[in-house]
């Protein structure tokens, strides 16, 4: 009787359980996807495909979907991932998840994706392609949130120094865009020098080198990423106060931030988009393979990191990487429908 | 008279010309402000320039076809296994530096090897190795940023009477290598290959010795510059070497020697890596857009070497 009861609230549990899971997962336990991506060589897309690795691994292993293979082409060019796209039309995969080198010189090949059936999902580096669909960073609205922190940080204003990204790339012009538009709200505020620090240490501290002696007192740096602890070095160098240097979530530029602040009370906030927006795309192209409807424009929140939140996000970020966050299929759910 | 129309006959004389004038353009624009300040920097991060640049101007001066595209890949390589075996540890820096310079040395003969043994053009074979060298990167650094031993951070960043410790160790390197190219039997037999590879090995010169140590050469600069420029900047990184690559390339010819190979000369690197560094600076000084700015540099840069090309038909 006992051993009977047992079994069948085994039985009854692990009914509960398939029923629970199945709605959700059995349209995808065949399916395959594919990431596309156009770039690994530096910090952040390495932290990208390491969490699409782990995310997507598990779901693999767990019977989610089939396969979720990683493709990084050699050299960053558009015609170059055309190609890889062609290919993996060719191999037969049912979603392609892209990060893009171009938003439109890949349409070609995302129009043949899509008219071979296959659901293709844009993210970071997105395409401009109707059939596809697009989870986009708010840039400009990345660069406006330095400036509503800088207002409230230094109400009376001052000069700015802007460090841009690598000329020419869509996301540069926007997040210089969201910080000149957040100027003009706060006309205290004004840049006084831009120079392009390529989304790197080592070229930020060089670009600020060489615009620093010809600046007056410079009360903020807005930022783009990945170039904040340069620029804290080149103030260092040339004996000047570092002013508040707004940061872009690396580890080296929380660390020295944590430095300052022990050393100093030193005040910043950092702000930049987790790597692990890779996997939100894989779960987003789940939920379409599995049937859900969804919006063809999605937008992913930033990552934004205070004065409170340093230590912990110290903590949680690896050593000479980059702070990140990993989505689940909640969230996926979540973002899905905020879009709607 | 007669030893400043020798000098205005020399091809470097005109990147020279070129950094005093875009230093005192700026100056001039700030109103005297930061002009010491400016010419500190400009040699700070002219220095990494130099090393890689006279690095590619050795091979170069090969003649036509030789090159070395795998530079940004050694500096990053060197730099991540350097920095890796050293895991900042201050006691560890000459072992250090050894890995560097066996990762150059590594790189050096395997892009000969490709060359030579597989007789693949010496543009293909750097570029397919920088891919190997990169990957193995990647592989090893895994985006990480690899922060560098205290001792090294504060030897590169510092000075010694105003002048920065990096453009010491380059200029120390430049004067080696004027020597090495203008002085050496080795030197004369880079520039004697580079004028007739077929003339050069009739005549006796061990052309393939020759070519195989220029390549190794200029794999060890390329490692030493990334052992130290990572060291500088806070860490090794995987783009760290990127702007690299055209920059050794640019310095070369900025500094009046003949991209043709065959006739070289060591102070135009330090004359262009100068200029470059202060062509971008004035521009930002300027506060004109990067499209502009990119525009600019591009013309200022053909205005120079039209001026060297132009010295040398007339001599």
């Amino acid at each position: 009787m006992n051993k009977f009861t047992l079994a069948t609230l085994t039985l009854a549990l692990s009914m509960g359980t398939t029923l629970a899971t199945l709605p959700a997962f059995a349209d995808t336990a065949g399916k395959k996807i594919a990431l596309s991506n156009n770039y690994a060589g530096n910090s952040w897309r390495q932290a990208m495909l390491t969490s699409w690795d782990k995310v997507t691994g598990a779901a693999v292993s767990s019977g989610v979907v089939a396969a979720a293979d990683a493709f990084t082409t050699a050299e960053n060019q558009a015609t170059e991932q055309a190609a890889q796209i062609q290919n993996l039309i060719l191999q037969g995969y049912d979603a392609i998840v892209i990060n893009a080198a171009s938003p439109t010189a890949l349409n070609g090949a995302v129009k043949e994706a899509c008219d071979a059936g296959i659901v293709v999902v844009s993210f970071d580096g997105i395409v401009t392609e109707p059939c596809a669909y697009r989870i986009a960073v708010d840039f400009a609205g990345m660069g406006k949130s330095q400036l509503d922190y800088l207002s409230e940080k230094i109400p009376d204003g001052g000069n700015l120094l802007e460090l841009r990204g690598l000329a020419g790339v869509f996301v540069d012009d926007e997040i210089s865009a969201g910080i000149h538009a957040g100027v003009a709200e706060n006309p205290q505020f004004k840049i006084v020098g831009s120079v392009h620090g390529d989304w790197a240490q080592d070229v930020a501290q060089k670009a600020v080198a060489g615009i620093l002696p010809s600046l007056p007192e410079i009360a903020a740096v807005v930022t783009q990423g990945g170039d904040g602890y340069g620029s804290a070095q080149a103030f260092a160098a040339a004996g000047r106060d570092v002013p508040l240097i707004i940061m872009g979530n690396r580890h080296d530029e929380l660390l020295w931030w944590k430095e300052q602040k022990d050393a100093t009370g030193y005040e910043t906030m950092s702000v930049s988009i987790a790597p692990g927006v890779s996997t939100l795309a894989f779960w987003v192209a789940q939920q379409i393979l599995d049937g859900a409807t969804v919006p063809q424009d999605l937008t992913v929140p930033f990552l934004k990191i205070t004065q409170d939140t340093l230590e912990e996000s110290l903590e949680t970020t690896q050593a000479g990487g980059v702070a990140n966050v990993e989505y689940s299929l909640d969230d996926a759910k979540a973002t899905i429908k905020s879009s709607m | 008279m007669n030893n400043v129309t020798l000098l205005f006959h020399k091809p470097w004389i005109w990147s020279f010309i070129a950094v005093l004038s875009a230093w005192v353009a700026t100056i001039i624009f700030t109103g005297g402000l930061g002009g010491a300040g400016l010419a500190q920097a400009a040699l700070t991060f002219a220095a990494f320039s130099v090393i890689v640049g006279i690095g590619q101007m050795f091979v170069i001066t090969l003649g036509p076809g030789n090159i070395d595209l795998s530079i940004p890949a050694t500096m990053t390589l060197s730099a991540t296994l350097a920095l890796k075996f050293m895991n900042t540890d201050g006691a560890l820096v000459l072992p250090g530096l050894l890995i560097a310079l066996g990762v150059g040395l590594a790189v050096g003969t395997a892009n000969f090897g490709l060359i030579k043994l597989l007789k693949i053009p010496p543009i293909i074979a750097t570029l397919s190795s920088s891919f190997l060298i990169q990957s193995t990167a990647i592989w090893s650094n895994r985006g990480l940023r690899i922060k560098p031993p205290e001792v090294l951070t504060d030897f590169t960043t510092s000075s010694v009477l105003g002048v920065p410790n990096v453009a010491l160790l380059s200029f120390v390197l430049a004067v080696a290598a004027y020597f090495i190219l203008m002085r050496s039997l080795f030197g004369r037999w880079v520039l004697a290959i580079g004028q007739n590879m077929r003339a050069a090995r009739l005549a006796g010169v061990p052309v393939d010795g020759v070519r195989f140590s220029t390549y190794v050469l200029c794999g060890v600069l390329a490692a030493v510059a990334g052992y130290f420029l990572a060291s500088f900047s806070g860490g090794a990184a995987l783009n760290m070497g990127t702007e690299y690559l055209l920059t050794s390339i640019a310095v070369v010819v900025i500094g009046g020697s003949s991209v043709a190979g065959g006739n070289s000369n060591v102070p135009g690197i330090w004359g262009a890596s100068l200029f470059l560094f202060l062509v971008v600076s004035m521009l930002n000084t300027f506060g004109v857009g990067a499209g502009v700015r990119l525009i600019m540099t591009g013309l200022i840069i053909i205005a120079v070497i039209t001026l060297a090309g132009g010295r040398k038909s007339m001599k």
